[in-house]
């Protein structure tokens, strides 16, 4: 091809100008697909848990606890099969934000019977049972830190009531994993302990953070809803309960309108970097057209000219979108360890780029590829 | 030379009855009413006249970038009108040198691969592309600077790299609009003086749009041309 170095000539020769609009055609497609991922993880979100459990928690916030009697009460309502406590601890681990991971206290024998995604050896399941400082730790959560069974490791919380002066003191007991078809979107990377632990060391005043129940049928969960939430209404304290579903929702709601406003930041973004690069290109464009004007006017067939433009700016586009693409997989690779948007994305399966959002990338930078081309146009010929 | 030889010296430009029309709202320009005009091989014309007379257009219709309203040009052998865009771009890139008055370079390029541009549409080799671009280099006298990019050179320096490339396809006629109107004295005299050169050792029919008369003395033969009118 006789005619590429032209192509290249440009490219290399105004250098500037080319990293200038590989840069902003990255960076715009770094936020699309890195946004897109999100929005997909969340959204995703939405959609898991399961139908068969209730949640049933403070009418009024999440941060006020229910008092502890509230268990046997909520037990005894007709449909309601299993109860277990689970009360976010707010851990963290080497005191640092940075490292952190979600870790609950639980009623380890009816937890694990209301959750049965969480899956673990029969050995380690009664280690758990038995050891009043044990936990139990996702595969994924344990690999990244390298823990085995019998391991020992310290949290501390960062919930004024759960302070008490010193760090907790855990030991692996178990290292639970799932079955990833009939349960996608398992959290791997928790740690539940048991909820006694916490009740005695904070001197008998933890209270209940959230009750999840296991009821008999789907089908019932409005009535029973209903049933538990009544119990409570006349007393100090009332109860709000909902399907694991609409709980879920409603807590990744939150972390839905970060991303939403993250989202919208990033068009925002992409919009003015596209504004500025137009403004550079509508520079060029003017010396571009007298060149297109003077090759055809020495005899460069129209086709050959229109064509070497487009190439040199789908070479653009193509650069661009591929280093964005390259920025946003190593983007998402690092999400899960984002504090709070991290534990929202970390339950999407095979958090990565999608076909989905690659072609969106590869859509996204082919098109300002052709708008690239579209502000070179010029095919008339140059006055002599 | 006998009377016999004198009339059968070839034209390479015969422009015959032209007219050229532009349309512009719902107004019509008259730019060239009629206008008949006989370049013989070999020769170097200059053609002057007021601005806004049609100079630049008769020059266009002439290298084939415009086509006439009415009547016919004949350049080279061949009937501009009856080419297609492609035919006559095909015919351009092989029949016409151009030499425009800001020289329109390709800034991105250095100074030989700009005389190389038009010889990318010929079949030639790499290496035997080099050579022709050059030798045209050679010519005109900048040989040392053929790995200078347009920027790095004069005016007059880029008007002789304009005039390299387009002879370096051996075309049969040189169209040049104001070669010398955008240089100081001494360089519009080297550009002449090339274009001479041209013109006797080469044999290349030219026609020069100028409006110095000093640039239109270098020349054989004079025209001016006034309202669209070829006078004199
Ligand atoms: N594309 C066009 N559309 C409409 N009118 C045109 C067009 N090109 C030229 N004209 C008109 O035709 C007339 C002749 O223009 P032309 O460029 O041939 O003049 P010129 O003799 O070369 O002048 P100058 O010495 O200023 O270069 C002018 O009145 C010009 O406005
Ligand atoms: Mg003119």
């Amino acid at each position: 091809m006789k005619f590429a170095p032209l192509i290249l000539k440009h490219l290399r020769k105004n250098w500037l100008r080319t990293l200038s609009t590989v840069l902003a055609m990255a960076v715009c497609i770094f936020l699309i697909c890195t946004l897109q991922t999100v929005v997909d993880a969340v959204n995703y979100g939405l959609h898991l848990g399961n139908a068969s459990r209730l949640v049933t928690r403070h009418y009024v916030s999440l941060v006020f606890n229910l008092p502890n009697s509230y268990k046997n009460k909520i037990a005894a309502i007709p449909g309601v099969q299993n109860t277990t406590i689970v009360n976010w601890f707010g851990g963290m681990y080497r005191g640092d934000m940075k490292y952190f991971f979600p870790n609950m206290a639980v009623e380890p024998e009816a937890f694990l019977q209301i959750y049965p995604e969480i899956m673990l050896p029969e050995d380690q399941k009664q280690a758990w049972f038995h050891d009043g400082r044990g936990c139990i730790v996702g595969r994924k959560l344990a690999e990244k830190w390298s823990w085995k069974v019998g391991d020992h490791f310290q949290l501390e919380s960062f919930i004024p009531p759960y302070r008490v002066g010193k760090p907790f003191d855990f030991i692996v007991d178990g290292i639970y994993d799932t079955d990833t078809v009939k349960y996608p979107g398992t959290d791997l990377s928790a740690m539940y302990f048991n909820y006694k632990y916490l009740y005695e060391a904070t001197g008998q005043r933890a209270g209940i953070g959230t009750l999840t129940l296991l009821i008999d049928d789907p089908k019932n969960a409005g009535r029973i809803s209903k049933a538990i939430d009544a119990e409570f209404e006349n007393s100090d304290v009332q109860t709000k309960t909902e399907t694991e579903q609409a709980f879920r929702a409603s807590f990744i709601a939150m972390a839905g309108n970060l991303a939403l406003l993250l989202n919208g930041i990033g068009l925002a973004v992409a919009f003015t970097i596209l504004l500025v690069t137009a403004n550079t290109m509508s520079i060029a464009v003017r010396e571009r057209q007298q060149e297109i004007g003077v090759l055809k006017t020495l005899g460069f067939p129209s086709g050959l000219v229109m064509a070497l433009v487009l190439i040199e700016a789908l070479l653009l586009g193509l650069m661009g979108g591929a280093l964005g693409l390259i920025l946003a997989g190593g983007a998402i690779h690092a999400l899960p360890n984002v504090p709070f948007i991290g534990d929202v994305v970390r339950q999407f399966p095979g958090l990565g780029l999608s076909p989905r959002i690659v072609s969106y990338g590869l859509g996204a930078a082919l098109l300002l590829g052709l708008w690239l081309a579209w502000c070179r146009r010029c095919w008339r010929i140059a006055p002599v | 030379m006998s009377a016999t030889e004198v009339a059968n010296k070839t034209t390479a430009v015969s422009v015959q009855n032209v007219r050229k029309f532009y349309q512009r709202d719902t107004m019509q320009i008259k730019v060239l009413d009629g206008l008949n005009l006989e370049v013989p091989q070999g020769e170097f014309l200059a053609l002057m006249g007021p601005s806004g007379s049609g100079k630049t257009t008769l020059l266009n219709l002439i290298a084939g970038i415009d086509r006439a309203t009415s009547g016919r040009v004949l350049v080279a052998g061949t009937e501009l009108g009856t080419l297609s865009e492609g035919q006559l771009a095909k015919w351009r890139s092989r029949n016409v040198g151009f030499i425009f008055q800001f020289y329109n370079l390709i800034p991105v390029l250095n100074a030989l691969e700009n005389v190389e541009l038009p010889l990318l549409l010929s079949p030639l080799s790499k290496r035997e592309r080099r050579e022709r671009a050059m030798t045209a280099l050679r010519i005109v006298g900048l040989a040392d600077r053929s790995k200078h990019y347009p920027g790095q050179l004069s005016g007059g320096q880029e008007q002789r790299v304009a005039i390299a490339r387009a002879v370096v396809t051996d075309p049969t006629v040189l169209v040049a609009d104001e070669p010398t109107g955008d240089l100081d004295h001494q360089s519009a005299e080297e550009i002449l003086d090339l274009m001479q050169t041209f013109n006797k050792e080469f044999g290349k029919t030219i026609v020069m749009v100028t409006h110095d008369p000093r640039a239109a003395a270098r020349a054989h033969v004079q025209r001016h041309l006034d309202k669209g009118v070829l006078t004199n």
